[in-house]
Order: structure tokens, then C-alpha cells, then sequence
């Protein structure tokens, strides 16, 4: 098993991955830093990829994200990862506002990752971030959020043991209409494609 | 060499440099040519020599580097010769794959023999194509007549190189090339990266590596048929089938008998012979050659003393030599370098084993066949007096039955007597009587006893067992609790002499599928799609054999780990990672469609590389019988869909999705299947969630015409499920629905822009208040008749409120053309007025469709964004539109190139904006159709801002507001159909 990790890590997808990782739990730290949830003082600047970002200050926060993500480092080295999307919930547990990255990482790409072409284009992502505000909704009061990750295939429980450590939310409630998409910034490098949009509950969606 | 249009460069670049010429490589470059070639050929310098004596481009195939060449030669394969296509060598292909196949990839000179008269036949032919070939030597911009020639072309260089050689070189080009040729072709459906592809896929197949040169998957087209045919253990496997036909009913009578057996049987000293015939696979072969008795011999599918084919089965002579099962042929010849090594004759062995069993069946009806081989025999009932005389005379028949010999053992219980049998082999007989079974077993090892394999054997060797002697001390309890209850029950009980299983009856198979783990490569998917389907008829077939359906389908996939290299053995599965999935159907199925389409859906869910594919095996499970299915066909009624459980739910939800992803997406396909579907919708968008909605959908929800079309049995049941309400709300929907319709026209009619022959229209309209909902269940039926156009079919359904679509532009008019005259009228007319970007008469629209079909015919339809620079630049600069000639221009200033969006910036600050007529707006909007399927996948980033600029421009100019109109439905479907959601375009205002 440990062998196998290795390699993995060696791999061009493997490293395209732990890329990608960092980068989402930036961007996620960003996003939550954008919409407000938590008093500006909770963050701390910080330079990522020569860009200012924030990074959370109170650790429970910090090790939420952190840990959210860097689980999902496994299966997006599988590609079993379709979508990472930071959910925002009104204080009935109704979604107002997901923000949904969609990963496409390409398994079969064979030759070195450039990590500085790739995190060239990851910057990106974040310089779009805080210029993007006016796009999304204002968040009402008493409002929490969540990391939710969508997979194309869940992982065999007899396969790996990572998949005990699933999680699956049974009682959230969706949108009943599809939703309406603002794409914020899209990025397509091989070996890994990223999409961040926007995602809002359709005009004739019921309220709740 | 500049002369003649060739240059040098210093430094290597993929976009410049076409072939690497040199005279010698260092071992290191060779090893890793695909780092150091780019994928492009190595030549060697006399080809550019004699292509400037020739005055042209010769092949560069001939001048291949020495050493790459040879490399191929390590690992030669005829298979690769038996290809899927190239008109010119089908009868080629018919005349070798017969002995192509069963040499395991080795080619016979013999085969080579037929193939060289062949191509001598074919000479005049080969000169032909190769002219063709020496100006397709750009592998960027391959044009129709180059490409439609270069499979034949490759495929009769190889074998000019066989003619050569004298010697066969194993080319697997010809599958390869064969295999290119559609990507070439422009017609097909590509885009920039397709570029890439290209270079890619013709590059690896020029450069011979040895890793990928035989693709024997790829190159036999008859591959699995052919697999099955020649496997042993196939035959051993189908065996069984076999002698449940012909046996069934001596089984069945020995199964009536045995309950009353059962009473008495523990009262009564059994007595249980098993027979096995010594080295079944060897002797068979052998029988006929009396001459090869004493000798060792072995039995393989592959003669080659290089080989690393595996000795299925070694006879007595050859074992004492240390001849095994299962080594390589170079091992076994370097343990024993006189070994004969012979070939499988399937239909001897099938001979012999009816003949064996014949016997065995003639002196006892209580027989359990274990393989084509060995069976035990309980001769309890017939009170033989000396069981050893019986057996004795069972052995001496079959001997002169069948030429070979058998061995026995007689014992009190299935186990004693199968470990009876081991001793007296070979060619012996061997009685243990119960007050023996303790000392025979006391020094025997472990690893003797039936289920105990490799893990077992090495688990109990770590406690220091060996022997039943020393596991018969271990108590059950701890026994049970290292090893599980039932595998510690077991050793407890064997290591006794205990074994209480029955000479039973024939087992029934609990699955049947097909493997296929040796000489599996593929180069895409679309390699492995075709092979999976290959393995779906070959189980649909076996099932159907067995008269059998299967209701749990798995999918086994072999994939190559990471870190192992090509296998040992030749074209082997190596060192692999084990995957499966499994769905359960609602319904018992045996059928290839059924099959084909939950493969390929299984298949999905692996995502894995096809080229690390080693191996795959299909397997149906939960076996019913066939008529049983039939009977218990109400089981499956629509109640079952209706009220199911979740997990049949989501299975038969994935079932339905599947579905309407072959069909194409609109929410009246929805309802076209069926209303459990539509609680099943979100499914489509690929959510990973389980669905909500479990209980039945809305009464309001449901589409009437579909209920309405439903057989009376199927619309009561669900009418029993409303409780009733169904059928008054179907009644009073359709008076609402007529009232609808009568205003709708009315409202149509009263507009001022209704085209002049108002009486045509008002007919027209009564008829089709009539036969409207036929309409629409014709229309859907053609929808799903003609997948390909489901993409722009389903425009034809943008709103649920509306049959029909916004806009003219939008029908697929081939859809439209295939409708009988009359309701194609019908269609027209009831294009609401009001959309209609122009207003033309009936006459003027009939012809519109026809220009436009005429059009797709004269634009290459998908491949518009293809080329750098794009195709449709050249063809923009030539229209005759002012408009569309200054969006090439502007193409060319726009910067980053390539990206619509920036192409529309510039647009933006164009002034005056003039008007192109309809040809602008139809080449406009295909171009921005072809560019959504581009880049909707990637970058759809790039297509919201392609879609707001367009929408800004739409306040300028006629022309980009029919533009918008018409992709905006096209554009939401697409996103709908990736994203599950609408582009918020009106967003940004």
C-alpha cells in the first residue's frame, strides 16, 4: 500500500493533485473570507502564488478546511472527484449559493507536470475571486456553510479503506428546478481542468 | 536537402520537425524513444538520399532505424496482421486468421508464405497507394482523398516488409493504421485538440515500441470468439454445461432418489470411489501415439522453445524431470530439453471425457462430475461386495475405452477418497478403509486437503503446522476464531478424516460470463467499447446456450499497476489491480443490447485509461431460467417500478439515465419514458445524490399523451396507484388541452404576421388540434429513432409548454424530411408566427429546408473550430458576406487567437455592424453551435462570456439578434446537459 502511495505521489496526476489540493483549500478560505461569514478580523493576508489571499485565523476553521480537503487528495489522485462545491445555507438549511469547482483531471496524462505553468493558471482563479463579489448573493443572517464533495463513482468499500472515512449527507435539501450558472473563471491545462461557477437557485424555484 | 524543401533544425521542436534522421542511438535514447522522438519517426539518412533520387517522398517505413526495427522483431506477432479493415486484404485476412490466432502470436513462416503470394498478387495495387501515400506525408492537414487511402497504404507497406524480411516481422501497424483512418477523416467529428491527438496516435504507431506492438485485442476482430475457441480452460468451464445436457437425466432420476438416501445413510458404512484420470490433457493427445508413452511430453497451446507460453498439462515421464503445470516452455526445456511438446485437440478431449463419463454412468447412477476429468462415485446403494474389484473393473474399461489410463481411490467420504486417489497416482488404486483414515492422514501435508490453498498453507505454516497430524491438535474453538467459523470448522473436520458432504448432485452454475486476460491492448476507448461489446455477445450467447437469463451483471477490468512494466509473459496481464462493479436489473435478461449498455456503463464508472487495460470479464449472476422468467414475468410488472426499494431504485434510476443519454435530453423524453422516470430526472444531470422524490409523481405532472398511449392493462395499474384519480384527471386535462389549443390558434390566427393563405393555415390548425398529441408522439418516437441528431432534436422541445421550437434554424431538418408530406405541413404551419425570425410562405420554408440540408451537406458539419487556423476562418474569407469575411480578419487580430470571445470584443467596437442575409446567420450560428460542443466541457467560462457579448450586440444589429435567439436554446441545453443548470445570461445587465 505504502509502495503504491509512492508512486502515486511520483505520478504527473499525483502532483497535479496535491496542486490541486492546496490550491481548493485557498480558494475555499478565500470564499468564506469574500461572503462574510466570519468578522474580517478572523482572517490574516497572506501571499500565495505572489497573490493576496486570506487564511483563517481560529484554528477550528483553518483545520476544517484543511482537513475537508486534503481528504479528498486520495480520490481526486483517482479521479473519482467530479465536483468540490462550498455550500451556503440560509438558516433553514435551504442552499442560497453554491460554489462549485469542477475537476477534470486527466488519468492517463503521461509526461511531468510543470507546477509553475499550472499554478499559473490556479492564480488566476484567485485573482477572479475577489472581483467576482457583486456576482453572488448577500447572505442573510444566521447563515452556515459546508464542503461538499460530488463523486462519479463512490469508491468501493472493499478497495480502500479511505472510503470508511465517507461521509454521504442523506437529509439536505436541493433545489427542485436546476439551477442558474455564473461561470467565474474556468482554466483548462493538462493535465488538470478546473471550473468555478456559480451556482443559484433558478428564478421559479419554489421558496421554502 | 533544401532544394528539395527539407531544413534542419537545431533544436527539436514538435511543431517544426517532422522525422529524426540518424545512422546509430545510444541503448539509452532507444530505451526511452518516446522521450526522445516526440513520437516521431527515426530514420536513417539514406531516405532523404533516395527520396531525392526518387524525385519524391518516398515511405520512410523502409528506413526505419535498424535497431528500432529490430526491437520489434523480439516480440513478433501474426495476429496483428488479422485487421478490422482495408478492403484491398479482406480475403487476406479471411485466408490467416484461421492459423493466425492459435500460435499465441508467433508467426509461422508458412503463414507468411500465404501472405507474400498474396501481395505479389496485389503488386500492382500496393505501387498505387503508395503513390498516395508520399503526398499524405503531412500528418496536420490531412484532406479527404489522402486519408480514405492511408489504412490500405500502411497495411501493404507492412507486408511488403514481410516479403522483405523472408523472416515475419511482427507489425501491429496494420490494426493501427486501420485503426487512424477514421480519426483522419475530416468528416468526423473534431476540434483543435483532436490536433494533438492525431500527431499522437500516428506518431505512437510509427514508432514501433515494443510495448505496445501487438494489440492483439485490437488487430483480430475475431479476438474473443477466437480466445474462447483456443482456451483450455474455457473448454473445461463449458464442459460442465455440456454434461449437464447429456447427463440431466440420470442426474435427475439420482436426484429423486435421494431424500429416502438420506434417512438411512448414517446407519450404513458409505463407500465413495473417485476416479481421475492421470494427466487427462497430456494422455488424450498421446493415446494415438504409442510411441510418445515413455516420453516426456507436455501439452501447450504454443510450441516455441523461446516462448513464455504456460505447460497446461505434463505427462509422468516429464514430471520426473520437474516438468510443471503452469512454467514457461524455455524453463520447462531447460529442466528437460527432449520434451515434446504437443498441441490441444479440443474435440479428443471432449471424445474421451463423454466416454469416461458414459462408463462411470453405466456401473452407478450416483456420479458427481467434479471436471471433464474426475468424478466421485457413491457405490453405497449398490452393496458392492468388494469395492476395490469395482473399481478395478472401472479402471480397466476406461482404459480400453479410451486409451488412457485412470486412477482411484475408495474411501468412506468424498475426502478420504480424493486423498485416496492422490496416492495411488499414477495409474493405481487405492483403498482406505476407516480404521486406516488416521495414519494416512497423520503425515499428510496440509496443503493435500481440498481448500486449503496458498494463503491457508502459508497462515498455518506461520503457527507451525504442516501436517493433519499437528493441526489435529489445535482445539475447533481456536481453530474457529484464527480462521473464521466456517474455514476452522472445516480444517477441524478434515484434518479428522471428517467430511459429511454427499456425493451430490450436479451443481447448478451460479454464474456464467466470459474472461479475457491474455492479449488485452487497447489504444482508446473506443477500442475497448468495441471489445466489451464483443464479450456482451459472447455471454448473451453462453446464456442463451443454458437456456438461462442472469439478473446481476458484473464487470471485471484488470488494469496494469503503475509501477509494472510489460509482463512476463508474452501479451500477459502482469501485475494488476483487480476491479469490479456490479448492477442488479430488474429483470432477468440475456440479451446483448441489455448487456452492451450496462457494460458500458459499468465501464464508465471505472474511469480508467483503456491502455491500461490487461484483462476484462463479464459476468451474469442470479441465474433464472429462461421460460421460469416468462411465468414470473408479473413479478416485474410497472407495480415493481412504481414501489420499489431505493436501491433498486437508483439502480434502475442509473438504468434510465443511461437511457435518455442514448436519446438525448429534453424533459418530454422525460415523460416519454414513463412517469416512475420522471422521479428519476435528476439522475440525468449525473448528481450523485439519491433522489428524493420516492412517492409518485404529481397527478399534474404526469404527460397525458404518454398515459393516454399506454396499453390499458399498464394505465389501470397506475390508475389503481392514484387511487383512482387518474383517469377523471386524463378526462378533464383533455378538455383544458382543446380549450389551450383553440386559443393558442385563435391567437396565432389574429396575429397580423400570419403568412397570406390564412385558410390553409386555419386548416392546418383544425388538424392539428386533432392530431396533435400524435404528432407529438411521433415526433419523440423519431427523436429516439435517430440518436444522432439528438443534439438539435431536442431544441425541437425547448419548453414544456410548446411542441415546437423558436426558431426555424433550430429543426433538424433531416428529422423534418423524414416526415410523411403531410404532417411535415402540419409541423410548419404550426411554427408560432411570432418566432419566426422571417416571414415566409409554406412554399419558401419547404425550400429553406431543403437549402439548408443542402447546406450541412456542403459545409464539413463538425469541423468548423478544427485547424489552426480554425477551418471556418477560410471559409468566412471566402463567403461572400461582407460580415463574415470581416470576422475572419478580425479573427486574425484578436488576441489570445483561437477564443470566439475575443474575436466578439473586437466586433464589438466594428462600426456600422452590417447585415448579412440568412447565409450569414446560419454560418454564424453553426459556428457557434460547433464552438459550445467545444468548449462546454472545459471551458465554460469562455462560452458565458462568448454568450454576453452576443447578447450586447444583439441591440446593435438585426443579424446577431437572430444569431442569439437562435443558440440561446441550444447554448442552455448544452449547459443543461453538462452542468445541470442554466447559464445566467440575463445576469449581468
Amino acid at each position: 500500500m505504502e509502495r503504491k502511495d509512492n508512486n502515486q505521489a511520483k505520478a504527473p496526476q499525483g502532483e497535479a493533485a496535491r496542486i490541486l489540493t492546496e490550491f481548493l483549500e485557498v480558494a475555499i478560505t478565500c470564499i468564506i473570507f469574500l461572503k462574510g461569514v466570519y468578522p474580517h478580523g478572523a482572517f490574516e493576508r497572506r501571499r500565495y502564488m505572489n497573490v493576496v489571499v486570506h487564511r483563517a485565523r481560529h484554528p477550528q476553521l483553518r483545520d476544517y478546511i484543511h482537513s475537508s480537503v486534503n481528504g479528498l487528495l486520495p480520490f481526486i489522485q483517482k479521479g473519482l472527484v467530479e465536483r468540490v462545491v462550498v455550500i451556503f445555507f440560509d438558516n433553514e438549511d435551504f442552499p442560497i449559493e453554491r460554489f462549485v469547482f469542477k475537476v477534470n483531471l486527466n488519468l492517463s496524462y503521461g509526461s511531468k507536470v510543470e507546477q509553475s505553468d499550472l499554478e499559473f493558471s490556479l492564480r488566476s482563479f484567485l485573482i477572479k475571486l475577489p472581483v467576482s463579489e457583486s456576482l453572488t448573493k448577500l447572505l442573510p443572517r444566521g447563515c452556515r456553510w459546508e464542503i461538499t464533495a460530488y463523486f462519479r463513482a463512490l469508491p468501493e468499500a472493499s478497495t480502500s479503506k479511505d472510503s470508511e472515512l465517507i461521509w454521504i449527507p442523506t437529509d439536505t435539501k436541493q433545489w427542485q428546478q436546476p439551477p442558474l450558472i455564473t461561470p467565474i473563471k474556468s482554466m483548462n491545462s493538462e493535465p488538470l481542468g478546473v471550473q468555478l461557477y456559480l451556482e443559484h437557485p433558478s428564478l421559479s424555484e419554489p421558496k421554502p | 536537402m533544401l532544394k528539395y524543401g527539407g531544413r534542419f533544425e537545431n533544436y527539436f521542436s514538435r511543431h517544426h520537425v517532422t522525422h529524426i534522421i540518424c545512422s546509430n542511438l545510444p541503448d539509452s535514447k532507444i530505451k526511452n524513444l518516446r522521450s526522445f522522438s516526440g513520437g516521431l519517426p527515426v530514420i536513417k539518412p539514406t531516405w532523404v538520399l533516395e527520396s531525392v533520387a526518387a524525385n519524391k517522398l518516398l515511405s520512410w517505413i523502409p528506413y526505419q532505424l535498424d535497431q528500432l526495427a529490430s526491437e520489434t522483431k523480439k516480440q513478433p506477432k501474426l495476429s496483428a496482421f488479422g485487421f478490422k479493415s482495408g478492403p484491398v486484404l479482406d480475403d487476406l485476412e479471411e485466408s490467416i486468421s484461421g492459423q493466425a490466432v492459435p500460435q499465441s502470436g508467433i508467426a509461422t513462416l508458412r503463414t507468411s508464405c500465404s501472405l507474400e503470394a498474396n501481395i505479389f498478387g496485389k503488386a500492382e495495387c500496393t505501387e498505387e497507394v503508395e503513390e498516395c501515400h508520399s503526398v499524405s506525408d503531412d500528418p496536420f492537414h490531412p484532406n479527404a482523398a489522402e486519408s480514405t487511402d492511408q489504412a490500405p497504404t500502411y497495411c501493404m507497406e507492412n507486408h511488403c516488409e514481410v516479403e522483405l524480411d523472408a523472416a515475419v516481422v511482427g507489425q501491429s501497424d496494420a490494426g493501427y493504421h486501420s485503426h487512424i483512418s477514421p480519426c483522419q477523416d475530416p468528416k468526423s467529428d473534431h476540434n483543435d485538440c483532436l490536433e494533438d491527438h492525431i500527431i499522437e496516435e500516428s506518431s505512437s504507431s510509427k514508432t514501433i515500441r515494443p510495448s505496445t506492438t501487438g494489440h492483439s485485442t485490437l488487430s483480430d476482430a475475431n479476438f474473443v470468439e477466437n480466445y474462447f475457441k483456443f482456451s483450455r480452460l474455457h473448454f473445461i468451464g463449458t464442459w460442465r454445461n455440456r454434461y449437464r445436457k447429456r447427463f440431466l437425466s440420470s442426474a435427475n432420476g439420482f436426484k429423486d432418489m435421494n431424500p429416502s438416501r438420506n434417512a438411512f445413510a448414517t446407519s450404513q458404512k458409505t463407500t465413495i470411489i473417485h476416479v481421475d484420470m492421470d494427466c487427462f490433457f497430456v494422455s488424450v493427445v498421446i493415446r494415438k501415439h504409442p510411441d510418445l508413452k515413455d516420453k516426456p511430453v507436455a501439452v501447450c497451446h504454443s510450441d516455441n522453445s523461446r516462448g513464455t507460453a504456460e505447460i497446461s498439462s505434463a505427462n509422468y515421464p516429464a514430471r520426473n524431470h520437474g516438468v510443471k503445470a503452469g512454467m514457461f516452455i524455455r524453463d520447462a526445456k531447460a529442466l528437460c530439453p527432449q520434451l515434446v511438446i504437443l498441441p490441444y485437440n479440443f474435440d479428443a478431449y471432449e471424445e474421451v471425457a463423454d466416454q469416461f463419463y458414459d462408463i462411470l454412468h453405466k456401473h452407478c447412477n450416483k456420479v458427481q462430475a467434479v471436471s471433464c476429468d474426475e468424478a466421485f462415485i457413491d457405490v453405497t446403494d449398490l452393496r458392492v461386495e468388494d469395492p476395490e474389484l469395482f473399481a478395478r473393473a472401472i479402471r480397466t474399461e476406461i482404459h480400453e475405452t479410451t486409451g488412457c489410463t485412470a486412477s482411484a481411490g475408495i474411501s468412506g467420504s468424498m475426502l478420504m477418497a480424493r486423498v485416496a486417489t492422490r496416492i495411488a497416482k499414477p495409474d493405481g488404486l487405492c483403498y482406505i478403509p476407516s480404521e486406516k483414515v488416521d495414519d494416512y492422514l497423520h503425515e499428510l501435508p496440509v496443503k493435500a486437503l481440498p481448500g486449503i490453498g496458498h494463503v491457508l498453507e502459508e497462515k498455518l505454516k506461520k503457527k507451525q503446522i504442516n501436517t493433519c497430524g499437528q493441526l489435529r491438535l489445535i482445539s475447533k474453538e481456536s481453530l474457529q476464531k484464527d480462521f473464521g467459523v466456517k474455514t476452522g470448522d472445516m480444517l477441524w473436520n478434515f484434518s479428522r478424516g471428517i467430511d459429511n458432504r454427499l456425493v451430490g448432485v450436479f451443481q447448478e452454475s451460479k454464474s456464467i460470463g466470459a474472461d479475457v486476460n491474455w492479449g488485452v491492448r487497447f489504444n482508446d476507448l473506443n477500442d475497448m467499447k468495441d471489445f466489451l461489446l464483443k464479450l456482451c455477445k459472447e455471454v448473451s450467447l453462453r446464456l442463451q446456450g443454458c437456456g438461462l437469463k442472469g439478473r446481476t451483471i458484473t464487470l471485471k477490468i484488470k488494469k496494469r499497476r503503475s509501477d509494472a512494466g510489460e509482463p512476463v509473459k508474452y501479451m500477459g496481464c502482469g501485475d494488476c489491480e483487480n476491479l469490479s462493479r456490479s448492477v442488479t436489473l430488474p429483470m432477468a435478461t440475456d440479451d446483448v443490447d441489455v448487456f452492451q449498455r450496462i457494460t458500458a456503463q459499468l465501464f464508465g464508472y471505472f474511469h480508467i485509461d483503456a491502455r491500461d487495460i490487461r484483462g476484462a470479464g463479464l459476468q451474469a449472476s442470479k441465474l433464472e431460467s429462461a421460460d421460469r422468467n416468462i411465468r414470473g414475468h408479473e413479478k416485474y410488472s410497472i407495480r415493481s417500478w412504481l414501489v420499489s426499494s431505493p436501491a433498486r431504485k437508483s439502480s434502475m434510476g442509473k438504468d434510465v439515465s443511461e437511457h435518455m443519454n442514448g436519446a438525448g435530453k429534453g424533459d418530454q423524453l422525460y415523460s416519454d419514458i414513463g412517469p416512475p422516470v420522471q422521479a428519476k430526472g435528476s439522475f440525468s444531470g449525473g448528481e450523485a445524490h439519491v433522489v428524493h422524490r420516492a412517492t409518485l409523481p404529481a397527478l399534474h405532472e404526469l404527460d397525458v399523451g404518454v398515459i393516454e398511449s399506454l396499453p390499458p392493462e399498464v394505465l389501470s395499474e397506475i390508475n389503481d396507484l392514484y387511487a383512482g384519480e387518474l383517469i377523471s384527471f386524463i378526462s378533464k386535462k383533455k378538455e383544458k388541452n382543446a380549450g389551450n389549443n383553440v386559443m393558442d390558434e385563435e391567437q396565432s390566427l389574429s396575429n397580423p404576421l400570419v403568412p397570406p393563405n390564412k385558410d390553409f393555415v386555419h386548416d392546418a390548425a383544425e388538424k392539428i388540434k386533432s392530431s396533435e398529441k400524435e404528432d407529438e408522439q411521433y415526433i419523440n418516437k423519431m427523436i429516439q429513432g435517430l440518436p444522432e441528431t439528438s443534439g438539435s432534436v431536442t431544441a425541437l422541445l425547448p419548453e414544456t409548454d410548446s411542441l415546437m421550437p423558436s426558431s426555424l434554424s433550430q429543426v433538424d431538418s433531416s428529422v423534418l424530411q423524414q416526415l410523411p408530406e403531410e404532417l411535415l405541413a402540419d409541423v410548419l404551419v404550426s411554427l408560432p408566427a411570432h418566432r419566426r425570425p422571417d416571414f415566409m410562405s409554406n412554399d419558401v420554408y419547404l425550400d429553406h429546408i431543403r437549402d439548408q440540408t443542402g447546406a450541412i451537406d456542403f459545409l464539413p458539419s463538425n469541423n468548423l473550430w478544427v485547424g489552426n487556423p480554425p477551418r471556418w476562418v477560410d471559409n468566412f474569407r471566402l463567403s461572400s458576406c461582407q460580415l463574415l469575411n470581416r470576422i475572419a480578419v478580425l479573427y486574425n487580430k484578436s488576441s489570445p487567437r483561437g477564443q470566439f470571445s475575443s474575436v466578439l470584443q473586437l466586433i464589438m467596437s466594428e462600426y456600422p455592424l452590417d447585415d448579412g442575409g440568412d447565409d450569414a446567420v446560419n454560418c454564424l450560428c453553426e459556428l457557434m453551435k460547433q464552438y459550445i460542443k467545444l468548449k462546454i466541457e472545459t471551458d465554460v467560462e469562455e462560452i458565458y462570456t462568448c454568450s454576453c457579448l452576443l447578447r450586447r450586440l444583439t441591440s446593435r444589429s438585426e443579424l446577431f439578434l437572430q444569431v442569439y435567439n437562435c443558440i440561446i436554446p441550444h447554448l442552455q441545453a448544452a449547459v443543461g446537459e453538462t452542468y445541470g443548470g442554466d447559464l445566467n445570461i440575463c445576469f449581468i445587465e
